[in-house]
């Protein structure tokens, strides 16, 4: 009975270490997820507003080559993810929809985040695996826009070389610190005219002209909508590990209850045994 | 004066949020001035100086790339960066500066040497304006 004494005690030692880690975790996760999500809603009002303009810029109609639609032989799916695992589903959430999206095409990939570059760059993928072209393994280490030069400009090069026909971005969408939501979006070619968006006036002077000013904005643009996108994933990956890290941290509560409930008993019934042995001792002897 | 609201957004916030007399941006096709009751307007900014008036006196500022949008009196900006000239770090524009042309004469041509062209604009803005 000593033995499984000493057996309960260990369980309970390493489980509470565990959580002091996890507490940890979660305690980390809080403060960058409050930064993060500070970020986020600044950055807001100018990604809605640069994607409206574009969209009513485009519904005006040119025949920019970042509009037309082309037979799709390639696509580029830049991936967004975070730098490590223990964040819930969160990772995995970002490379279902990827993987979901990327079906029966003809997949090429930039990978952010850690967890993303290990994710694509696995071994033994067959023929029709999508293919790493680009990575930029952390970020967290997106601080500002022009962090994104590289790859937006990387990705512009794709698409107007003819090397990718259209370009998505797979991010997850920071809704609040309890929900996230892997999200797919179309980067290139833009949709063009969308009913019902309220467009600039008529009367509008496009100096020079819409093409002009469209072709000269897009490389901001997708440098902003990348930059968005980074935003909200790194906001939505503290969310999910500060989720995880405090579901963790419940579980281990509830088996130090447990264990210590079975501890408790099984040092009783060893001292009631002790007390037993004893006395029957007792008897014994005195019986002689 | 007559006055317009003017918005400068940045994907670090909101810059700049309120009333100007006069507002001058570099587009792609030179300087623009904007004053109250402006035609609806659209163009791509440039890397380049800016000056807005209130109550009677300029502030300059850099603005790097972006959109300009005039519509109904409301004048927007969205502009990857966007400070005061009196905010700007000399010194940090001067080594980026340096980066810049040091990155431009080991690659020659491609995509890091437009990085670092684009760079060098940048930097070379932040000085212009703060006239160092």
């Amino acid at each position: 009975m000593a033995g499984g004494m000493k057996g309960i005690k260990q369980r309970i030692k390493s489980v509470r270490s565990t959580m002091q880690i996890t507490k940890a975790m979660e305690l980390v996760a809080s403060s960058k997820l409050r930064r993060a999500k500070e970020r986020v809603e600044r950055s807001r009002p100018y990604f809605e507003g640069m994607a409206a303009l574009m969209n009513s810029i485009g519904a005006k109609g040119n025949d920019s080559v970042y509009l037309r639609q082309r037979p799709v032989k390639h696509s580029l799916f830049i991936v967004m993810a975070g730098d490590r695992g223990l964040a819930g589903g969160y990772n995995s959430g970002a490379f279902k929809l990827a993987r979901q999206a990327m079906e029966g095409k003809n997949a090429l990939v930039f990978a952010v985040g850690r967890k993303a570059v290990e994710e694509y760059s696995k071994e033994g993928r067959g023929p029709g695996a999508p293919r790493l072209l680009h990575t930029l393994p952390e970020i967290a280490g997106v601080q500002t826009a022009s962090d994104l030069d590289e790859l937006a400009s990387l990705a512009l090069q794709y698409y107007t070389d003819g090397e990718a026909d259209e370009v998505y971005v797979v991010y997850t969408r920071f809704l609040n610190s309890l929900h996230q939501k892997p999200t797919l979006q179309k980067l290139l070619p833009l949709a063009g005219a969308q009913d019902g968006e309220e467009g600039p006036g008529e009367l509008t002077i496009y100096d020079p002209s819409p093409g002009a000013v469209f072709d000269a904005v897009i490389p901001e643009y997708v440098k902003g909508i990348l930059f968005g996108a980074a935003c909200e994933s790194f906001a939505s990956e503290q969310g999910a590990r500060r989720t995880a890290m405090e579901s963790a941290n419940d579980n281990a509560k509830e088996m130090i209850e447990t264990l210590s409930l079975h501890y408790n008993r099984a040092r009783q019934s060893a001292i009631t045994q002790e007390i037993t042995e004893i006395v029957a001792g007792a008897n014994a002897s005195r019986g002689e | 004066m007559a006055e317009f609201v003017l918005t400068i957004l940045t994907p670090d916030g909101a810059f700049f949020e309120g009333p100007a007399e006069h507002a001058v941006f570099r587009t792609t096709e030179g300087d623009v001035g904007i004053l109250a009751g402006h035609a609806d307007y659209i163009a791509a900014l440039i890397s380049g100086p800016m000056k807005v008036k209130r109550q009677g006196s300029f502030r300059r500022g850099a603005v790097h790339g972006g959109v300009l949008k005039v519509h109904d009196n409301k004048v927007t900006v969205l502009a990857s960066a966007c400070e005061w000239a009196d905010e700007i770090d000399v010194e940090r524009a001067r080594r980026a500066e340096q980066q810049a042309r040091e990155q431009m004469a080991v690659y020659t041509s491609g995509k890091e040497f437009d990085l670092a062209q684009a760079k060098l604009k940048r930097a070379l803005t932040r000085l212009r304006v703060t006239g160092a």
